[in-house]
């Protein structure tokens, strides 16, 4: 029975690589990892640090004494005049970033919500706490009271130690979201051509010719599809690994972290990799394989494929934190403890309860194959 | 010895209405076949000839009826049975992506063709089929003839002692199909049984022992050319068919 497994396997590997498609989606998928990670290290980079030039355009419909323009001057303000129909037209041709009118003491802030505008508003509102302690001082002084006994009644000191970078976070669980989706489109097509493909190609019925049983043929199939989509897991993880070392030292938003994952956590997110590959496998072949042709196994996958990233999707955006019974859901779970494998928290009952549960559905997953293949429908349905 | 009693398959379609209707593709199919014996069987498209060659290769569940090698039946010693068979049909089809060798060797495995045998037997068959020239070339580079002979191959490699042959010339140009009869031929030469299915008349007739006759599923007629031709007093198979044919509709 074991030589039969390896006797199909050795065949199904073959074939797996000699076929361009198989290959290219086996190999394609996981370049585009750097691409991602890079890329929107990037954008992240560009937003962050965006020059004071791009938003201190801002307009006065008012005549600023000497004070206020000093203290524009000194939080950095480029100070643009004019009345305030004129301020309006030039906000809209985007000459300045915001304009600001007085009615006596009433000061008003206008602009319409964008990035800009909300780093050139927080440049106003430091201009304005500044202007406002400035005139408070002076009412005091001109009242004979100390300045610093009333404007600097309390003291408030900042302690706040960064644990968690937002945009190494974000990038990493972005990484590791998409090495899911490379496993899960890695697996589908070798799935789709090893059984619906081999089908409408009509080897099927030579395999079923041969003195094999129907669970070495369905072993085989699986292991090889299996091994499709964890080679495409370990290149992107390996990718992942490189691109985020890169972006460490190229990106000053990483500036204070550490993105590489300890040996540990490597460790652990090949295991999920393995336990991941298997499930997606055993679910492409059980759909696939009842189909009659390569483009109806096409069709049928789309949806499993769309299955498998939507619980991700939702685990990432909404923060969702792995707990026992999540690590029993299958897709929620693979998402949910790349996220703890990395930020370091690795719980390792999790990672054994998502392994027992996979392997669980796998069994079942490969015993229903095993009685389709057995049943005559497999081949002429 | 094979042995087929009252075979009966069943098959369930759906009609214009999309209402079930069950059928038998074959209704009761009985023959047996000795060692040396050519055993053709021989029908229109339809009448139930693949349905019957699937049946007896074990690649199809029969409904009712059994089927037994010497003393072997599919029920207890499937894997045993196709140990001994080789199946080969107009809609077989070989792995494109791999080499001659590659698949005679994966048949030799798969088979439980001795390892210290395995490179002899394949030099052999490819000597015998003259493949030498193309035997570590892809499948998917070879001509129509040539994957042919390599069909043929993967049937002969672990000398199996029954072949199953489902209109295997259907399609195929006339060298092409002259290397089928002639491996037939060569076959029955060495004591191997041989089924053969065909809707060629003539071809049949040059090569079968002896042919069964179905229409829709059931045997019209069984035994020699020879005597088939005499009892329905023709000179060849394709007018004793129509006459059978014939007389069937009538009896109906």
């Amino acid at each position: 029975m074991k030589n039969n497994i390896w006797n199909i396997l050795k065949k199904e590997i073959r074939e797996m690589f000699r076929d361009k498609k198989s290959l290219t989606m086996m190999l394609i998928l996981p370049l585009m990892i750097p691409l991602l990670v890079i890329g929107m290290s990037a954008l992240f980079e560009a937003q962050t640090n965006k020059s004071a030039s791009e938003y201190n355009h801002i307009g006065f419909d008012y005549k600023m004494s000497a004070v206020e323009k000093d203290i524009a001057e000194k939080v950095g303000i480029k100070v643009i005049h004019g009345e305030k129909d004129q301020l309006r037209e030039k906000y809209k041709r985007d000459e300045i970033d915001l304009y600001i009118t007085r009615e006596g003491n009433k000061y008003t802030i206008h602009g319409e919500k964008n990035d800009t505008t909300i780093y050139a508003t927080a440049l106003v509102e430091t201009y304005f706490s500044s202007y406002k302690e400035y005139l408070q001082s002076e009412y005091l002084v001109n009242h004979h009271v100390s300045p610093e006994d009333v404007v600097n009644i309390i003291s408030v000191d900042q302690k706040v130690i960064e644990t968690e970078n937002f945009f190494a976070n974000y990038i990493t669980n972005y990484a590791f979201l998409f090495i899911v989706m490379a496993i899960t489109v890695s697996a589908t097509y070798p799935a789709t051509d090893t059984t619906a493909g081999e089908k409408e190609r009509g080897t099927l019925e030579t395999l079923l010719t041969f003195p094999v049983k129907s669970r070495d043929i369905i072993v085989g199939k699986f292991l090889s599809v299996s091994l499709s989509s964890f080679i495409t897991g370990i290149i992107s993880l390996v990718l992942t690994m490189i691109s985020l070392v890169i972006a460490n030292d190229m990106f000053k938003i990483y500036e204070k972290v550490n993105l590489m994952l300890p040996l540990e956590s490597f460790v652990f997110a090949i295991v999920v990799i393995i336990a991941y590959s298997l499930l997606i496998s055993g679910l492409c072949i059980a759909i696939a394989s009842t189909c009659k042709t390569f483009k109806e196994a096409q069709s049928a996958l789309t949806p499993l494929t769309f299955l498998s990233f939507f619980p991700s999707f939702i685990a990432f955006m909404t923060n969702l934190e792995s707990s026992t019974l999540l690590s029993m859901i299958p897709f929620l779970n693979f998402t949910l403890l790349f996220t703890d494998i990395t930020s370091g928290n690795i719980n390792y009952l999790n990672i054994l309860l998502m392994f027992i549960s996979t392997i669980i559905i796998i069994i079942v997953i490969l015993f229903i194959i095993i009685k389709q293949y057995k049943s005559e429908k497999v081949l002429f349905n | 010895m094979l042995q087929v009693s009252d075979l009966k398959k069943k098959f369930v379609k759906y009609n214009s209405k999309r209402e079930k209707e069950e059928f038998y593709a074959d209704n009761g199919i009985s023959f047996q076949a000795k060692e040396g014996e050519i055993i053709g069987i021989l029908g229109p498209n339809g009448a139930g000839k693949t349905t019957l060659l699937r049946m007896v290769a074990g690649i199809l569940e029969p409904t009712s009826g059994t089927i037994s090698y010497g003393n072997l039946s599919f029920e207890t010693n499937g894997i045993e049975i196709k140990k001994d068979i080789a199946y080969l049909s107009g809609n077989t089809k070989i792995y494109q992506s791999l080499s001659t060798y590659e698949l005679l060797k994966m048949c030799c495995d798969i088979y439980g063709v001795d390892k210290g045998l395995i490179e002899t037997r394949i030099q052999e068959i490819a000597t015998i089929l003259e493949m030498n020239s193309f035997l570590y070339n892809r499948i998917e580079n070879l001509s129509t003839g040539q994957t042919q002979r390599v069909n043929i191959a993967r049937c002969l490699i672990h000398d199996p002692k029954y072949y199953i042959l489902d209109e295997a010339t259907t399609g195929l140009d006339i060298i092409s199909s002259q290397i089928i009869l002639n491996f037939i031929k060569e076959e029955k030469k060495r004591g191997k049984t041989i089924l053969y299915s065909t809707h060629y008349m003539e071809e049949a007739e040059n090569i079968c022992d002896r042919v069964i006759m179905v229409n829709k599923g059931i045997v019209i007629k069984e035994g020699t050319p020879a005597y088939i031709k005499k009892d329905t007093n023709t000179t060849n198979l394709r007018d004793a068919f129509f006459q059978l044919i014939g007389d069937e509709n009538n009896e109906k």
